[in-house]
């Protein structure tokens, strides 16, 4: 069987040039100024300073705040979801998982483009209130907008892991605590939430790192004003040019994201 | 204990699933909408249909969508999988090495990737494209292929591969034979992910791609400054397909595979192999055409800013092919111009092109070789940016103004408070400032009394305090162009606009009017300009003088609503189609007008920062 | 035996279509260690499942001391479970799944402990409070499934062929010391096995089941030796069955001899059908028995010989110490209390 380990070597090159260079870049550009070019490297912890100051830190903050937001609400939300479709029969849970899935093909941003057309001011929404004679609510540009939209480009990453474990358990664990005197919801809490933890891990990482690094959807949802990490990292490379800049905060975001997981990793095991 | 769910848990899962269809359906019914309204629905029609059979920019990103994520999924199923049972057998240092290197483009934000990308096609000197796109969607897939056959491949049996070789099979029949057959669960599931990826992928593709290679999410992003129901009868299509296609995934085949099990393999494998020959060969085909066509003009304008019907005849009249991009603003022209992208003729603003001389990335123009000239209007020639218009050919001009609805806003008020109407609270959370930073230092300096081309730190200062107390007290929306949207449907009362957006708003919309202030405002003008490195220079000239034509100038100002630099198109519009829009004619009389001028790195790192802090509150 | 404790009252239960129960009429008693013995799907598990309140019945009652509990959720019974792949708590360790229960009951922190390490010392796991579950061997898992369901102090102990994941030596050990503990504790055990031999060596009653019905309810010797029809006579160990006649009581004929029997009670001239155990039967000169034939097969068995013997009607299969070779006549010898008369039903 020895051959067969020589197939892993297209692939470390592979992963050498297309995975490990661009993060050195990253460093590279992270650590120097006004560097373009190779030849004139100077090196500097400017750019990680320039971070500090509290423009960028409430950047930084509101980031979180929103991911923290975003999952939370995804998992409140998704969970029950998740549950009611494992209490269906296979074939059902098959369908409405597909359901779940659905969505996740059709291109985000057009998903994203029709909230706006939703939530704006004289939108279907606004419209449908008008109609009933309420009056209409400003809900484009402003947290709930980011939220419903993240959440509904999200979300499925919170059920389908959540599902996946949920479904694997042995259904003989809830009639064992059932047995033992645990009335649903205590059987819920002690046996349930705590075997689905892995999916639940799983699907609070998926969701957070995805919401706290999109620039997309708060750009089109939030509006100019909604700077998270994401957009300050695209308008680094994209309007300002300060490409530096930009690798720094991109480095100190995987570093962010890195630290998160491994906790939750950890986390995760000594539940176990 | 199956214990049956409840209405209430069934309700449940219908509120959920309408909350995910929402969109989607919104999507579907407003691409049979008669008008391109999105928020109101005035009837049935197949218009956008037929527009997007005719939209050669949408199906060229279809074919690059599909194309992308057909051979990223085949590439990077068979790099993972051969790598996958690689793993299985290799030292445990060397495993988890590559276990951890190849968790990292998972667990980065895709942000980050596709800024490592960026910089190592660009360090690379590579030109961005067709084949920067793929390689980059191969990097992001094969980690997710790897991680879901890596488990199968250690569940199985070790012996197998031995078992096999023992009755004599090769490693390769080994391989082919055994070991792919029974993990084949673990690739079907990589590669299906591997496809939604690659097929439903932004952010990478929007960092990494170029010179007119767009998939479908790029075009759908450079829409936003009018959002068109084109791209809803795509999104349509691409349900309808997705769902058929499941549905015969999940029903048909089943049952043929049941009904004729072991007879059709032979047929499927040769059916799998026509297909991916036919895709292959389409690939080479289209690779073939691009670099066949033996003048290629690469054009590279702002969205949404030209008739694209005029590209059309310009290829057919000098038989030659345009490839035409598009850029949000000119900072991010810049930023591709700078990581090395080539192209020929560029239509950046005033500053920009100021900045483009100074760095020497133009060529000067032969004006002998565009006779057109003479069409041009008097006012837009010869202008601080260009003195003598040795590099550029003035293409559209216009000023920024407020566009206001005049049933809330009085006329008074505009004349009395000029910009500072934008901090009179009586408007407050009913405004959208335009998120630029030169045109919101602009009215802040304005306002002030300051020169927008200031250089004086003081004001400077002055000018964003200005902008933050705004901020504080007015809740502005920053919005880029989806305001035009959003001002043809009078969600608020007052926006920051270019005169060009302002005249196509208020013909779509009459309650607007559009305003400048007294205190002085932007004239800007936006112009073609030759490349140093344009390899087809003679073209070039051509294009320029092409669209210095009376019609196309007209055709171009009629479709975009900008304002053409041509006289007779000029003055045809004043007084045909937008007769009593005064945003179509610049005030350029006001002498506190100003041409932005070009700022040193140093300030305008410094508005950039400024500006950011003015939105990230 | 003592009082009734539980009574299954014409129990019947439907899964869609299909009757998996047809009728369950069954009383369990107090200190009764009782065994639901059948082939898979012939509704002993169901049965047990209704007992325990994970399903309920389409029809039918379940009484518990008296009071119908048919609908009683499961956590309100006091009846515990032990099950088939024992369903311990993954990501608990030993001692938080015996104290599962004792904690639900907001039971002291010493008093669990306490009784969690009694409970350990009985099933022998002594020290093993802290271990992880998913570590331990079958038979330790085993061991603490029954700790977790015992520690709440059930009338009832429910065991879902709680031995069949086990390996031959280790179940033969838990059957010993299951049998054990049931003393011990003395409760009633319900026990549901497909494996007769595990029936038989640890019940005070055995209940065969077919096809959603009981076939027979009785002592372990009496299932064995009294048989009360062709299905439990198959069932439970090695049997030539033979159809014959009832002539009167004490005569039976069958392969066209009558012999003598200790059967009475039938119907003169009653089709019925006889049992001859193969270990009853004796191997003699052709001369000395009415039941003549030649030795087609013989086995070595350990103990004994398996020897298939011809005769012109059938086959007989004899299990003897006795060598006999192929091919050689022999007589077939067996004594009036050897035969066991039992009425013939169709189908089986």
């Amino acid at each position: 069987m020895k051959q067969f380990k020589h197939l892993i070597k297209p692939y470390i090159i592979w992963a050498a040039i297309l995975i490990v260079v661009p993060l050195i870049l990253i460093v590279l550009y992270a650590f120097t100024s006004d560097g373009n070019e190779v030849l004139t490297l100077h090196f500097t912890w400017a750019n990680f300073g320039k971070f500090l100051e509290t423009t960028y830190l409430s950047v930084i903050l509101k980031s979180f705040r929103l991911g923290i937001l975003t999952t939370l609400i995804c998992l409140v939300c998704g969970y029950p979801l998740a549950y009611i479709i494992s209490k269906y029969s296979e074939k059902v849970q098959s369908f409405l998982i597909l359901m779940v899935t659905i969505p996740m093909w059709i291109n985000m941003l057009l998903r994203t483009y029709a909230w706006m057309n939703i939530l704006s001011d004289n939108g279907l929404v606004n419209n449908l209130l008008k109609m009933l004679g309420i009056s209409p609510i400003t809900m484009m540009y402003t947290d709930f907008s980011v939220i419903v939209g993240l959440v509904c480009n999200f979300m499925p990453f919170m059920i389908i892991p959540i599902h996946t474990s949920l479904s694997k358990m042995d259904k003989s664990l809830i009639e064992a605590a059932n047995d033992l005197g645990a009335n649903p919801f205590q059987t819920f809490w002690k046996v349930t939430w705590k075997l689905s933890m892995p999916g639940v891990v799983n699907g609070v990482m998926m969701v957070f790192l995805l919401s706290i690094s999109t620039f997309v959807i708060p750009k089109l949802l939030g509006g100019g004003q909604y700077m998270l990490i994401g957009n300050l990292i695209e308008s680094q490379f994209i309007s300002v040019g300060d490409w530096n800049f930009g690798s720094a905060i991109s480095l100190i975001l995987a570093v962010i994201i890195l630290i998160f997981m491994s906790l939750m990793k950890k986390m995760d095991k000594q539940d176990d | 204990m199956k214990r049956k769910n409840t209405i209430f848990s069934k309700l449940y899962v219908v509120l959920c699933l309408a909350f995910f269809y929402l969109p989607i359906l919104v999507t579907m019914i407003f691409s049979f909408n008669s008008s391109k309204s999105l928020t109101r629905f005035t009837g049935f029609s197949l218009r956008w249909y037929g527009e997007l059979i005719n939209n050669m920019e949408i199906s060229k990103a279809v074919y690059v969508s599909v194309s992308i994520a057909i051979l990223a999924t085949i590439i990077s199923t068979v790099l993972g999988t051969i790598t996958a049972i690689g793993l299985s057998k290799s030292r445990k240092v060397l495993k988890e090495l590559v276990l951890t290197i190849n968790n990292f483009p998972i667990l980065n934000p895709e942000i980050v990737t596709a800024i490592g990308l960026m910089l190592l096609f660009s360090s690379l000197g590579m030109t961005k494209g067709y084949l920067t796109m793929l390689l980059a969607h191969i990097a992001f897939c094969t980690p997710y292929v790897i991680t879901s056959v890596y488990p199968k491949v250690r569940s199985l049996d070790p012996n197998l591969a031995n078992a096999a070789m023992d009755l004599g099979a090769t490693p390769y029949q080994a391989l082919t034979k055994v070991i792919v057959p029974m993990i084949k669960e673990g690739i079907f599931a990589g590669a299906l992910l591997a496809f939604t990826m690659s097929f439903d992928d932004f952010v990478i593709s929007y960092f990494v791609s170029g010179n007119g290679v767009k998939n479908i999410s790029i075009v759908v992003y450079n829409m936003t400054k009018r959002i068109n129901p084109t791209i809803n009868a795509l999104s349509t299509i691409v349900i309808v397909v997705i769902v058929v296609v499941l549905l015969l995934g999940n029903l048909v085949l089943p049952k043929l595979q049941a009904s004729a099990a072991k007879k059709m393999k032979p047929r499927t494998r040769r059916i799998v192999a026509a297909v991916t020959a036919v895709i292959f060969v389409i690939v080479m085909g289209k690779w073939t055409i691009v670099s066949q066509g033996s003048h290629i003009l690469r054009v590279y304008n702002a969205g949404e800013y030209m008739d694209l019907s005029l590209l059309d005849k310009f290829e057919k009249e000098y038989n030659c092919t345009v490839v035409y991009e598009t850029f949000e603003s000119n900072e991010m022209m810049y930023t591709k111009l700078a990581s090395g992208e080539t192209y020929d003729v560029l239509v950046p603003s005033d500053y920009m092109i100021e900045r483009l001389i100074k760095e020497e990335y133009l060529q000067a123009i032969d004006w002998k070789k565009i006779p057109n000239k003479k069409n041009l209007l008097p006012e837009v020639k010869n202008k601080d940016y260009d003195p003598g218009n040795r590099y550029s050919c003035p293409y559209f001009w216009g000023t920024v103004g407020i566009l206001y609805n005049k049933n809330v806003v009085s006329q008074e008020d505009l004349d009395k408070e000029g910009w500072n109407i934008l901090k009179d609270e009586k408007y407050k959370g009913n405004l959208y400032m335009y998120d630029s930073e030169r045109d919101s230092f602009m009215i802040a300096l304005k306002a002030l009394g300051y020169s927008m081309n200031t250089k004086d730190l003081d004001e400077i200062q002055e000018a964003y305090d200005w902008l933050i107390d705004q901020r504080d007290t007015m809740d502005p929306i920053y919005a880029g162009d989806d305001v035009i949207d959003n001002m043809i449907s009078g969600n608020k009362a007052m926006a920051v606009v270019y005169s060009g957006d302002a005249s196509y708003i208020i013909s779509e919309n009459q309650d607007l009017d559009y305003y400048t202030p007294q205190q002085g405002t932007n004239t800007w003008y936006d112009a073609m300009v030759i490349t140093k490195d344009c390899s087809e220079v003679d073209l070039a000239h051509e294009f320029i003088n092409f669209m210095l034509d009376d019609e196309n100038a007209l055709s171009n100002t009629e479709e975009v609503g900008y304002t053409s630099t041509v006289k007779s198109a000029f003055e045809e519009m004043k007084n045909g189609t937008y007769e009593g829009i005064d945003s179509y004619i610049p005030k350029i009389d006001n002498p506190k007008n100003e041409i932005f001028g070009y700022q040193k790195p140093k300030i305008k790192q410094k508005f950039a920062e400024l500006w950011t802090k003015v939105k990230a509150k | 035996m003592s009082n009734k404790l539980i009574e299954l009252k014409n129990l019947t239960k439907n899964f869609d279509d299909q009757q998996v129960l047809r009728g369950i009429n069954l009383d369990i008693h107090e200190n009764e260690f009782l065994t639901l013995l059948g082939p898979s799907g012939c509704g002993k598990t169901t049965t047990l499942r209704i007992i325990a309140g994970f399903e309920e019945p389409s029809g039918g009652e379940v009484l518990f001391n008296g009071i119908e509990i048919s609908k009683l959720p499961p956590y309100k019974r006091e009846i515990n479970t032990v099950f088939q792949k024992y369903a311990l708590f993954p990501h608990l360790n030993v001692m938080d799944n015996i104290g599962f229960g004792l904690n639900l009951k907001k039971v002291d922190k010493s008093v669990i402990e306490q009784k969690v390490k009694r409970m350990l010392k009985m099933v022998g796991l002594e020290g093993f409070e802290k271990r992880d579950v998913t570590l331990l061997s079958g038979g330790q898992q085993q061991r603490v499934a029954i700790a977790r369901a015992l520690v709440n102090e059930p009338k009832v102990l429910l065991l879902d062929e709680p031995l069949g994941a086990l390996d031959a030596k280790i179940r033969k050990q838990m059957q010993i010391e299951l049998k054990k503990i049931q003393r011990e504790v003395g409760i009633t055990f319900i026990y549901v096995t497909h494996d007769q031999e595990e029936a038989l060596s640890m019940s005070d009653t055995v209940v065969v089941m077919n096809n959603g019905e009981i076939q027979q309810i009785g002592s372990p010797t009496d299932i064995y030796n009294e048989p009360e029809n062709r299905f439990v006579a198959g069932f439970i160990g090695e049997s030539n069955i033979i159809e014959g006649t009832m002539i009167k009581d004490f005569l039976v004929e069958f392969d066209g001899f009558r012999f003598e029997c200790v059967d009475k009670g039938f119907e003169d001239n009653e089709a019925i059908e006889v049992v001859l155990r193969p270990e009853d039967l004796d191997i003699v000169e052709p001369d000395q028995a009415k039941i003549r034939g030649t030795v087609r097969n013989i086995t070595f068995k350990g103990v004994h010989y398996e020897i298939l013997i011809e005769t012109e009607l059938r086959t007989y299969m004899v299990h003897t110490t006795d060598y006999a070779a192929v091919g050689r006549e022999v007589g077939l010898k067996f004594g009036p209390e050897d035969i066991h008369v039992m009425c013939r039903m169709g189908g089986y």
